[in-house]
């Protein structure tokens, strides 16, 4: 019990305790050195306070844009065009997928081109949108459905080329025809690497959103960050930037994670 | 539970690399009949799997026919239950749903299926397990839970390549005292293939040796049942057909 007497190990080992019971506090605790630090740097005076403020402006800051009902509506503008690429890079994605990876006709045809247009980033689209559709929503809903698209569609495919052939065996030879083999198989065989397409299509697609709506946008948290670049305020800059970090974090923790320890960590196909 | 005839089977791969043909196996012609315990046996590369495969409809015929319940077959079908020896288990169903697989594709109502599976489950040993996932079991629970999904289909003829080969001897005992068990409850016409001689003499009615894809020789196995290790294992009719079985598999 030489551990027990190493005052260090004993404030771990609640801690560990602690988040054991409330999870919520270990997604917070790792951030107040973080915070401390900056609000610190700022308390020194290191630069001047306009071009770096402290932890208290960027709250002032958000209750005020939350007040005045900008942040709440610039936030519903990106989150439902995400929303918006994420439904459509569903629907076409997963099914896209499940067709190349299933025939190795679709295959053949379609997976040059999968990866030829997949190594054209997104934003390398943008000069071409806007001479097509001008500043504005569509050339935004564009680079999103772009964005989410392809991590799907690769991802899909992946996940059922990776399907054991004795499962399908397996099915078969139980009495499955083909389409009972691909919803009772194939598709829920593919669902862990269907759910990484998602993710990394939605990372991907979260920034080319916010890139796209700080050059093509008239609203949303990326136009935010940029126009407040012209008025000069570093603090909604850094508001910006918090909030973006905040939103993936909790697609993550709510969404994804759920998903993942609900489908393959569940099944053993995943590490946990 | 009915026979399986096969008639003058061949197979010839093509072999990409090599460039050639490949002979795996060739005029093969067994009988089956229903209700028997059949073992075949071989050394590696004989054409054990590449039989199997055929009567599983998994892979094209060379030459020669398959019946089985007086239909000759090609492709896959409920009349023909597979036990793998990776398991095959589906990952993302629990046991009970596993088992139930093959009356849900019949389209047997949900509280139907559900006390089928449970029936075989039980019979497999394995009632407590049934809603664990597969990856929450040991490799022999497994296995039982692939034996008790391919029974509860009700198969013609029920085809297992090596599904003990992957556990360890303990419990590959026990694994084969349960199926002997099991066959002589339910009767199912059971064709095993394995390279393990004691376990091919244990578990049959008649063994069958293969050599270059060839059949070598048929032997009966008149050991009285139920058979158990403990009984067997120093039992002189056993180990004489071992020491026969063996000495054919290594003259092959
Ligand atoms: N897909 C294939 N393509 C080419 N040759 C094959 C293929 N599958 C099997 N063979 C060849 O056919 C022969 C029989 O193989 P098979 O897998 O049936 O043997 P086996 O008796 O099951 O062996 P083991 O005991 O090692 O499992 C071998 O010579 C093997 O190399
Ligand atoms: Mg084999």
């Amino acid at each position: 019990m030489i551990a027990a007497e190493n005052p260090f190990a004993r404030v771990w080992g609640a801690y560990l305790r602690l988040i054991a019971r409330f999870p919520s506090v270990g997604q917070i605790v790792p951030f107040l050195p973080l915070i401390a630090l900056w609000a610190l740097v700022v308390e020194l005076g290191v630069f001047p306070r306009a071009f770096f403020p402290g932890p208290v402006d960027v709250v002032q800051s958000f209750i005020t844009l939350t007040w005045k009902g900008i942040l709440p509506a610039y936030l519903e503008d990106s989150v439902v065009r995400l929303l918006v690429g994420a439904a459509v890079g569903i629907a076409v994605g997963i099914p896209l997928g499940l067709l190349v990876g299933l025939s190795s006709k679709a295959h053949k045809a379609l997976w040059p081109i999968l990866l030829f247009f997949q190594a054209i980033g997104d934003i390398a689209w943008l000069p071409l949108l806007i001479i097509w559709f001008g500043f504005g929503l569509q050339t935004m809903t564009f680079v999103i459905v772009y964005t989410v698209l392809f991590p799907v569609v690769l991802n899909t495919v992946l996940g059922v080329r990776s399907i054991p052939l004795e499962l399908h065996r397996a099915g078969r030879s139980l009495g499955a025809p083909p389409w009972r083999i691909v919803t009772e198989i194939v598709v829920p065989g593919a669902l862990p690497n269907i759910i990484t397409g998602l993710r990394n299509g939605l990372g991907y697609g979260w920034r080319a959103l916010i890139a796209a709506e700080m050059i093509v946008g008239t609203s949303g948290i990326g136009f935010l960050m940029f126009d407040s670049r012209r008025a000069g305020s570093v603090v909604e800059i850094l508001l910006g930037m918090i909030v973006l970090g905040l939103l993936w974090y909790a697609v993550d923790a709510l969404i994804l994670a759920p998903l993942e320890r609900a489908t393959g960590q569940r099944w053993g196909l995943v590490a946990r | 539970m009915k026979s399986l005839s096969i008639r003058n089977l061949s197979k010839t791969y093509f072999d990409p690399y090599a460039g050639k043909h490949v002979t795996a196996v060739q005029a093969v012609s067994l009988d089956v009949p229903e209700g028997e315990f059949v073992c075949v046996v071989g050394p590696s590369g004989c054409g054990k799997t590449t039989i199997l495969n055929m009567i599983a409809g998994f892979i094209p015929l060379s030459g020669g026919e398959i019946v089985v319940d007086g239909r000759s077959v090609s492709g896959p079908g409920p009349d023909r239950g597979v036990v793998f020896q990776s398991h095959a288990l589906f990952p993302w169903k629990t046991v009970l749903e596993n088992v139930a697989f093959g009356p849900k594709m019949r389209g047997v109502p949900l509280a139907d299926r559900e006390a089928i599976a449970r029936e075989y489950l039980a019979l497999a040993g394995l009632a407590h397990a049934a809603d664990r996932y597969p990856n929450e079991l040991s490799g022999g629970m497994q296995q039982r839970v692939g034996v008790a999904r391919a029974l509860a289909n009700q198969p013609a003829v029920l085809l297992m390549d090596e599904p003990f080969a992957s556990v360890d001897a303990q419990t590959r005992m026990t694994l084969q005292e349960e199926l002997t068990r099991i066959w002589q409850e339910r009767r199912p016409t059971i064709i095993f293939i394995t390279h393990d001689v004691p376990e091919a003499v244990f578990l049959a009615n008649r063994v069958v040796v293969l050599s270059k894809g060839r059949v070598l020789k048929e032997i009966d196995i008149d050991l009285p049942r139920p058979r158990v290790w403990d009984a067997l294992i120093e039992d002189e009719r056993f180990k004489t057909l071992s020491a026969q079985v063996l000495q054919l598999v290594r003259s092959a």
